[in-house]
C-alpha cells in the first residue's frame, strides 16, 4: 500500500494531473499514511524528474508549470497534517518577486516553479513589488535567498534599492541575494553587490544550490 | 594550462559575436569580418573588407591584447573617442588570441530591407492644415492708405473669404512692407491654421510640401508629400540614429536617467539628425527646396514621442507607465533643429498610453476600425507587439512583449530581412525534403522572420514536432535531417553546408522552436484577453466568428505566410480571406495626418476613446499563456480547420 501510493503520487505528478495528485494526497491523510514521506518520496521524486525533463528540453513551460501546480494543490492538503514540529525537508527558504515598477511576472513564476520543483521552499511576492515588501517579508519568513526579477533597464535600479535596504536593517548578511531578468548581467550583480546573477531558470536554481552549500 | 590556451597554441582561437551570441573557431590570423562573413553576421560594409568605407566598425569587449595594432585605414575611420572605448574595423583586425566581438547596430545595416510601404493613404478629403493663397493686392495711394497687413488681409479675404482677423507672425510682419513692395504686389500667403506663416513673392502657389516620418524605434521612414495632391513624392528610410544610445525604447529612457539633460538632447538630436537626412535625400530626388516644406507630421511610439520632443520619460519607465503628455503636440520644427521652412509646425501625434502610442492610433485610423460595425482585430507586430479589437462602438488595445524572435534574434541561425536571407521554407511531409527562397535568390546565410514562421508549420505538418513544440525523436529513423546537436538537444537541418553561404548547416533547433513558440504565444494571449475583456464590456461573448477582419501590421506583416502563421496559432482562426496585411501603417498614418485635418482630428478622437487594456495585470495571462503556447493551442476546438488539417495528415488523432 505504501508503495503504491507513494508510485501514484509520483505519476500524478509525471502524468501532469493535478486532480489526481490531490485526490491521492487526500487518501494519505484518510489512510494516516506519513504525509512528509508522501512528500519527500512520493511528489518530491516526480517533480525531481520534471526538472530534469524541462533541464533537458524534453519538455516545455506548460508542461513544468502544470506540475508544479499539483505540488502545490497536493501540499495544500498534506502540509497540515505534518506532525508538529515536523516539516519537509527542503534545500534553502526562498523569497522571489519582480521589482518595483515593473509588471512583469511570468519570467519570474517560472523561476519561482523551478526553485520549487527542485526541493527549495519558495514565498513568491508577485510583481511590482516594493521594496518594503521584500525587506517585510524577509524578517518574517527568515530566508536563506532573496531572488529578485527586473526586465527593464529601468527598473533595475530598484534591485540596488533593496540591497541597500537590507543592509540598513542588518539583514544583508543573513541572506543570499540572486537578480536576473533580461536586461541583468553577471555585472550589474557584482556591482550593485548581489551575490550571484542567474541567467535563467534552470542557473537559477544551480546557482541557489552553490550559494547554499558555501 | 587552462583547455582554452592549450587550443590557442595549437593555432585555433574562438571568435564571438554579440549580441547574436554566435561562437566558432577560426585558424589565428583570420580577420574578424572573413569570421563574421562565414558565421552569416550580416556586418555591413561597402567596400567589401578593404578598409576604405569605415562601415564595418566592431567593438572589441574581451582579447584586446591579442590584436594587431591599429592600421592606417583604421585611423582614418575611428575617432580617438571609439578607440579609447575598444572600436575597431573588422576588416582590418586579426586576433591570435579569443577574443568577443560586438556588432553595434548601425554596423549591421547591411542591405538590410526597410519597409517603407503601406495601406495607401484613404482620406476622405485632401485638407492640409498649409494652404498656400497667391493675391496680388492694388498699390496705396492717397486715397488708400490702409495699412500693409489690412491690404493684404482684405485681399484673401475678398479674393478667397478667408477671415480677416488672421494672425501675422510677426517675423511675417516685421519684413512684410519690403516683401510686397519688391514683389511689386503679387505675392503667396502660406496659412497654417489661422496663421500667416510668410509671404512669397510672386505666385508659388503650385510649390506645397509637408513631410511625414514614421518614428520607429529602430527604423525611420520618411515621406516628401505634395500637399496641393495629397501624393507621395519621394521616400527615404534610416536606421534609427538613436539605436547606439540603446537598442530598445526602455534602454533610451534609461539613457535619459543616467545622462540627466544631457541624455535628453542627445537622443533628441540624434533622432533629428536622421529626420533631416531623409528630409535632405528625399529634397534632392524630387527637387524640392527644404524651405519648402511647411508641416512635419510624425507618428511613433510614447518613448520617440518624448526623445523627439525633449521630454524626460522617466516616469514612463515606471509601472503603471503614465505618458507625460497625450494629446498631440505642434511645436516649431526649427526650435528642434529640424530642417524646412523657418516657420514650419512640427507634428507629433497624440499617444493611448504609456505602452501605446502614436503608432497605434495610426493602426486604428488607416484600418478605419472605429468606424466598423462589424469587430476588427489588428496585430501590429514588432519585439512589442500592439493589439486591437474592437468595432465603432469600443476599441480596446493592449501590447505584449513579443520579443525579437521573429526578427531572427536569439534564433541560432536567425537574421534580419537581408540578402541572403531565407524567407520562405516549406517541407515535403512524406520525403522530409526542404524546399525554401532566399531573399535575392542569393545563397542562404541564415532565416528571418516570414521562415521562422513557416519552419515549426512545415514541422508540425511533417510531424517532426509535435503539438507541444517537442521534436518526435523516433523521426530521426526517417530522416538524418533530424539530429542531436550541442547537448544531445536536437535540432532539423534545413540547409546542409555545401549549400549554404556559411561555413555551416543551417538548422532549426529545439531551443529555437521554443523561443517561437514564446514569441506567438504572447500575441496569441494579447488577442484572447481582448476578445475575454471586450467581451465583458459588450455584455455578450467575442468569438473567433465574430471577428470579420484581421489586419496584420508591421515590419515583417506583408511578407509571412497567413496560413502557416495560423496553423502555429499566432492569431485566433479566422478563414484566410479575412486576413488583410496592411504593412507600415504607421507611415500611412502620419501621411493621412498630414494631408488631412479631419484625419488629424480623427486621430485625437482615436487616442482618447481607445480603451487600453494592462496586458501584464490582467488576472488570466498566465493561464491562457500557457495555453497558447501549445501548437496551435492547448485547446483544439479553438482551431477546427488547422486541427483537421493536422488530421489529415495523420499528426493527431
Amino acid at each position: 500500500m505504501a508503495e503504491n501510493v507513494l508510485k501514484r503520487l509520483k505519476e500524478a505528478v509525471l502524468n501532469y494531473d493535478v486532480e489526481g495528485a490531490v485526490a491521492v494526497a487526500k487518501e494519505v491523510i484518510e489512510t494516516g499514511f506519513d504525509p512528509l514521506i508522501a512528500i519527500e518520496q512520493g511528489l518530491g521524486e516526480g517533480l525531481s524528474i520534471v526538472g530534469a525533463k524541462f533541464e533537458a528540453e524534453e519538455i516545455f513551460l506548460p508542461e513544468l508549470m502544470i506540475a508544479a501546480q499539483a505540488m502545490k494543490e497536493s501540499l495544500a492538503t498534506l502540509e497540515p497534517a505534518l506532525a508538529k514540529g515536523k516539516s519537509r525537508k527542503v534545500l534553502g527558504k526562498v523569497i522571489i518577486g519582480t521589482v518595483e515598477g515593473d509588471i512583469h511576472d511570468i519570467g519570474k513564476s517560472i523561476v519561482a516553479t523551478m526553485l520549487t520543483v527542485n526541493g527549495f521552499e519558495v514565498h513568491d511576492l508577485g510583481c511590482d513589488t516594493p521594496t518594503s515588501k521584500f525587506v517585510e517579508k524577509a524578517k518574517e519568513v527568515k530566508p536563506d535567498i532573496i531572488g529578485m526579477s527586473a526586465l527593464l533597464t529601468t527598473t533595475m535600479v530598484k534591485m540596488a534599492e533593496v540591497i541597500n535596504a537590507l543592509k540598513k536593517v542588518g539583514l544583508r548578511g543573513q541572506v543570499k541575494v540572486i537578480v536576473g531578468g533580461a536586461p541583468v548581467s553577471a555585472a550589474w550583480a557584482e556591482e550593485i553587490e548581489a551575490d550571484a546573477y542567474a541567467e535563467d531558470a534552470m542557473a537559477c536554481v544551480d546557482v541557489a544550490k552553490k550559494l547554499l552549500s558555501k | 594550462m587552462t583547455l582554452r590556451e592549450e587550443v590557442e597554441r595549437s593555432g585555433r582561437i574562438k571568435i564571438l559575436f554579440f549580441p547574436y551570441g554566435k561562437r566558432e573557431w577560426f585558424k589565428k590570423g583570420v580577420c574578424i569580418f572573413d569570421a563574421a562573413k562565414a558565421l552569416g553576421i550580416d556586418l555591413s560594409s561597402l567596400c567589401g573588407g578593404k578598409g576604405t568605407c569605415g562601415k564595418c566598425k566592431v567593438k572589441i569587449e574581451k582579447g584586446m591584447k591579442g590584436l594587431n595594432s591599429l592600421t592606417e585605414q583604421e585611423l582614418k575611420h575611428i575617432t580617438e573617442e571609439e578607440i579609447e572605448a575598444g572600436y575597431r574595423l573588422a576588416c582590418q583586425t586579426m586576433p591570435t588570441t579569443t577574443v568577443s566581438v560586438y556588432v553595434p547596430e548601425r554596423s549591421r545595416i547591411g542591405k538590410q530591407r526597410l519597409q517603407t510601404a503601406g495601406l495607401e493613404v484613404l482620406v476622405e478629403q485632401l485638407n492640409p492644415f498649409v494652404r498656400k493663397y497667391p493675391v496680388k493686392l492694388p498699390e496705396p495711394t492717397l486715397h488708400d492708405s490702409r495699412s500693409d497687413e489690412d491690404r493684404l488681409l482684405d485681399a484673401l479675404n475678398a479674393k478667397y473669404n478667408l477671415p480677416t482677423e488672421l494672425d501675422l507672425n510677426f517675423e511675417v510682419a516685421v519684413d512684410l512692407a519690403n516683401k510686397l513692395r519688391d514683389a511689386d504686389w503679387t505675392v503667396t500667403a502660406v496659412k497654417w491654421k489661422n496663421k500667416i506663416i510668410d509671404i512669397e513673392p510672386s505666385d508659388t502657389s503650385d510649390r506645397c510640401f509637408g513631410f511625414a516620418v514614421d518614428v520607429g524605434t529602430t527604423k525611420l521612414a520618411g515621406f516628401l508629400m505634395d500637399l496641393n495632391t495629397g501624393k507621395v513624392v519621394a521616400v527615404a528610410a534610416r536606421m534609427n540614429p538613436q539605436i547606439p544610445l540603446g537598442e530598445e525604447v526602455m534602454s533610451r529612457i534609461s539613457h535619459q536617467m543616467l545622462e540627466g539633460q544631457k541624455g535628453v538632447e542627445e537622443l533628441q538630436a540624434a533622432v533629428v539628425s536622421g529626420i533631416n537626412e531623409m528630409i535632405e535625400e528625399c529634397c534632392e530626388k524630387s527637387n524640392v527646396k527644404t524651405s519648402e516644406i511647411y508641416e512635419i507630421c510624425c507618428v511613433g511610439n510614447t518613448a520617440m514621442q518624448l526623445c523627439f520632443l525633449g521630454i524626460y520619460g522617466r516616469y514612463v519607465a515606471f509601472a503603471p507607465y503614465p505618458p507625460v503628455l497625450r494629446r498631440g503636440v505642434d511645436i516649431r520644427a526649427s526650435s528642434i533643429g529640424l530642417v524646412s521652412h523657418p516657420r514650419a509646425n512640427a507634428y507629433y501625434a497624440p499617444v493611448i498610453g504609456g505602452f501605446v502610442g502614436a503608432d497605434n492610433v495610426a493602426v486604428i485610423l488607416a484600418t478605419r476600425m472605429l468606424d466598423s460595425d462589424e469587430i476588427c482585430l489588428a496585430l501590429d507586430i514588432g519585439t512589442n507587439t500592439e493589439i486591437d479589437l474592437g468595432n465603432k462602438d469600443l476599441v480596446m488595445v493592449d501590447s505584449c512583449a513579443s520579443g525579437p524572435a521573429f526578427e531572427g534574434m536569439q534564433i541560432k541561425h536567425g537574421m534580419r530581412a537581408a540578402t541572403g536571407a531565407i524567407e520562405r521554407v516549406s517541407i515535403d511531409p512524406e520525403t522530409f525534403e526542404v524546399n525554401y527562397r532566399t531573399i535575392e535568390e542569393k545563397p542562404p546565410v541564415g532565416l528571418c522572420g516570414s521562415a521562422l514562421v513557416d519552419v515549426p508549420a512545415e514541422l508540425l505538418k511533417a510531424g517532426l514536432i509535435d503539438l507541444t513544440g517537442k521534436f518526435v525523436s523516433e523521426m530521426a529513423k526517417e530522416t538524418d535531417r533530424l539530429r542531436r546537436g550541442l547537448k544531445g538537444i536536437p535540432e532539423f537541418v534545413l540547409v546542409p553546408q555545401p549549400e549554404t553561404a556559411t561555413d555551416t548547416d543551417i538548422t532549426i533547433t529545439q531551443g529555437d522552436i521554443r523561443e517561437l513558440q514564446k514569441a506567438k504565444a504572447a500575441m496569441r494571449t494579447g488577442a484572447e484577453i481582448l476578445m475575454k475583456r471586450l467581451g465583458e464590456k459588450r455584455k455578450e461573448t467575442v468569438t473567433e466568428s465574430d471577428i470579420s477582419k484581421l489586419f496584420m501590421a508591421g515590419a515583417f506583416g506583408n511578407y509571412i505566410d497567413p496560413e502557416n502563421a495560423r496553423t502555429i496559432g499566432m492569431y485566433p482562426e479566422l478563414p484566410l480571406e479575412r486576413v488583410e496585411f496592411v504593412g507600415n501603417i504607421a507611415g500611412t498614418g502620419a501621411r493621412m495626418c498630414l494631408i488631412s485635418k479631419e484625419e488629424r482630428e480623427y486621430a485625437e478622437k482615436i487616442a482618447t476613446t481607445v480603451k487600453y487594456h494592462e496586458l501584464a495585470a490582467d488576472e488570466d495571462f498566465q493561464k491562457e499563456y500557457l495555453d497558447a503556447l501549445f501548437f496551435p493551442h492547448k485547446n483544439l476546438d479553438r482551431y477546427p480547420d488547422t486541427a483537421n488539417l493536422l488530421r489529415r495528415l495523420g499528426r493527431i488523432k
